[in-house]
């Protein structure tokens, strides 16, 4: 066999029979498109809701407010003790100075002075305590809480904890729903290829007399659907490229995704878009024509 | 089943190598309905045989095993030296390239001018362009229909379109041209044109295995005859009519 004829062949009715029956096509195509948005648009909210949580994972951590003027001998012992403390990574001793200087640096940073109106403020001292991991919160936070030193403890765990199951409950959610809308566009598909495989029957019939070997009669078909799937998905990256300009900063602002990660974010995307559609298509054409296309005789 | 003795009448002589050869071949379909009992025939290469018998007597059958439409269900079908029982499913195409087959109802696409149809034979078994603007013509012009090339098949006769299906059927350069009925929807005069192709086909070297039950055609052409009856060959008998003359 000639793989140039049989490829030519096998594209040339493919695009033939997508136009032949064209309301049909289009209509599964456009199921493609609503599952491959509706996919894309639950990956970027993934994408986001994991890197706000990366981010949240670097900021978790245990503030531990110290009583007023500690002994720099006492404090240098609970400085000790909290380092040697299982899952402390750092431990930062922030004086009511510093806090100050702190506060002040923000409201520069906002354009904003801050102004006392002279009055004298004196801030808390503390320990900022960094963890290895966001889980070690609960047990330093209840070995601190035996210290007499320390008058309050205050951590970002529970957002941590908030925002893991967010993201649990959004990705099953999701996942879930991606799945009931591919079975619809898998029917859409396998319809689609059904009756395409019917209003053929005819020329099926001679090519079979006339001894056109299985993939001359098949691929046409398993290539009609694989061309609907591959067009929803062009149209997908299209549409996601388009709407990608306002969702960036989004991304960024609101998930904290760094720039850079946000652009190749967008890279992947098209290509699992691509995949999607294309696996979407290749499978429900694959199973109607085995389910159409009897191989006997 | 029928008297034993009645068959077959005339022993042929194997001095070719068959084309076409049956052995001890039954065929009964998926419902139980017995369509062929105990065949025995061969056909050496550029015979041109008819097959006659009543309706429902196995004629369609005897052709369906031949390009292995079917499986018997006992016996050996042999067609161009492959045992078709053995035969693998993906070299069923190969075996149809050996074999052209027309049917009494044509069989062409609608939609196609009859170039489209002859050379849609061709396409879709992978030849090249240059193969089939080659041998389209060639074809057409064999059967009569070069200056008809671009109707579609609505705008042609009966006896035109059972050409064009001939065309097609021949697109391989076939061993064999089966042909079940194909005067079936054609009125006397042309059926004589078709047969005189078919004849013209046959001289150039291609075995005819021809179903009919036109007996004006069989009994003018004394060729060789096989006669089915409920599934039963009755006779096989060369240069012989329609109706048994004994
Ligand atoms: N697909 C099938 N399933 C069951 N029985 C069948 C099938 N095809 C044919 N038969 C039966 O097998 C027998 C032989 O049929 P066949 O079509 O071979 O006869 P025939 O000689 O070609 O008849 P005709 O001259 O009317 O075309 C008939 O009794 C028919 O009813
Ligand atoms: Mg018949």
């Amino acid at each position: 066999m000639r793989p140039f004829r049989f490829i030519a062949f096998a594209v040339v009715r493919a695009w033939q029979g997508f136009w032949r029956n064209a309301m049909m096509s289009l209509a599964a195509t456009s199921t493609v498109v609503l599952m491959l948005v509706l996919l894309s648009g639950l990956l970027i909210v993934l994408a986001g809701l994991d890197s706000g949580l990366h981010y949240i994972e670097s900021k978790v951590g245990v503030t531990a407010r110290l009583q007023d003027s500690l002994p720099q001998p006492q404090l240098d012992t609970l400085l000790a003790d909290i380092r040697a403390l299982p899952g402390v990574s750092r431990a930062d001793y922030i004086s009511p100075d510093d806090a100050l200087n702190r506060l002040k640096e923000f409201y520069q940073e906002q354009g904003q002075t801050l102004d006392l109106g002279g009055a004298p403020i004196s801030l808390y001292a503390s320990v900022e305590i960094s963890l290895t991991d966001p889980n070690f919160a609960e047990s330093v936070q209840s070995a601190l809480g035996e210290r007499p030193e320390v008058e309050r403890i205050t951590t970002r765990q529970v957002d941590y904890a908030k925002l893991l199951s967010i993201v649990g409950y959004v990705r099953t959610v999701g996942f879930i729903a991606l799945a009931l809308v591919g079975l619809t566009v898998l029917f859409m598909i396998v319809n689609m290829i059904r009756i395409a495989v019917y209003s053929r029957s005819g020329e099926i019939e001679i090519m079979r007399l006339v001894g056109a070997s299985d993939s001359f009669i098949r691929w046409p078909f398993i290539l009609e659907g694989i061309l609907c799937g591959v067009i929803g998905a062009v149209v997908t990256i299209i549409l996601v490229a388009v709407a990608w300009e306002p969702i960036k900063p989004i991304m960024v602002r609101v998930f904290q995704m760094p720039t850079a990660v946000s652009t190749d974010f967008l890279a992947v995307l098209s290509a699992v878009i691509l995949g999607v559609g294309l696996g979407v298509g290749a499978v429900g054409s694959w199973i109607s024509v085995r389910a159409n296309l009897s191989s006997a005789t | 089943m029928t008297d034993t003795l009645q068959r077959p009448y005339v022993a042929r002589p194997e001095a070719v190598d068959p084309v076409i050869s049956m052995v001890d071949v039954g065929m009964t379909y998926p419902n139980g309905k017995v369509a062929l009992v105990d065949v025995n025939v061969s056909i050496p290469e550029g015979d041109f045989v008819f097959l006659v018998g009543p309706s429902g007597a196995g004629k369609s059958t005897f052709i369906r095993l031949l390009i292995r439409e079917q499986l018997p269900t006992t016996g050996r079908v042999v067609v161009a030296g492959r045992d078709l029982s053995t035969m693998r499913r993906g070299q069923v195409p190969s075996l149809r390239r050996r074999i052209g087959i027309v049917f009494q109802d044509f069989r062409l696409l609608p939609a196609k001018t009859v170039y489209e149809n002859v050379a849609f034979a061709l396409e879709v078994t992978g030849a090249t362009n240059g193969e089939i603007r080659r041998r389209v013509p060639r074809l057409l012009n064999l059967v009569g229909l070069h200056e008809h090339d671009d109707h579609l098949p609505a705008q042609l006769s009966g006896g035109e379109q059972q050409r064009t299906a001939i065309a097609r059927a021949l697109v391989h350069d076939p061993a064999m041209l089966i042909a079940d009925e194909p005067t079936g929807n054609l009125d006397p005069v042309t059926s004589w044109d078709l047969i005189q192709l078919l004849i013209q086909i046959n001289a150039m070297g291609t075995t005819v295995l021809m179903a009919t039950h036109n007996q004006e055609i069989v009994n003018a052409m004394r060729r060789r005859v096989l006669a089915l009856e409920h599934g039963t060959l009755v006779r096989d008998e060369s240069s012989a009519a329609y109706e048994r003359e004994y």
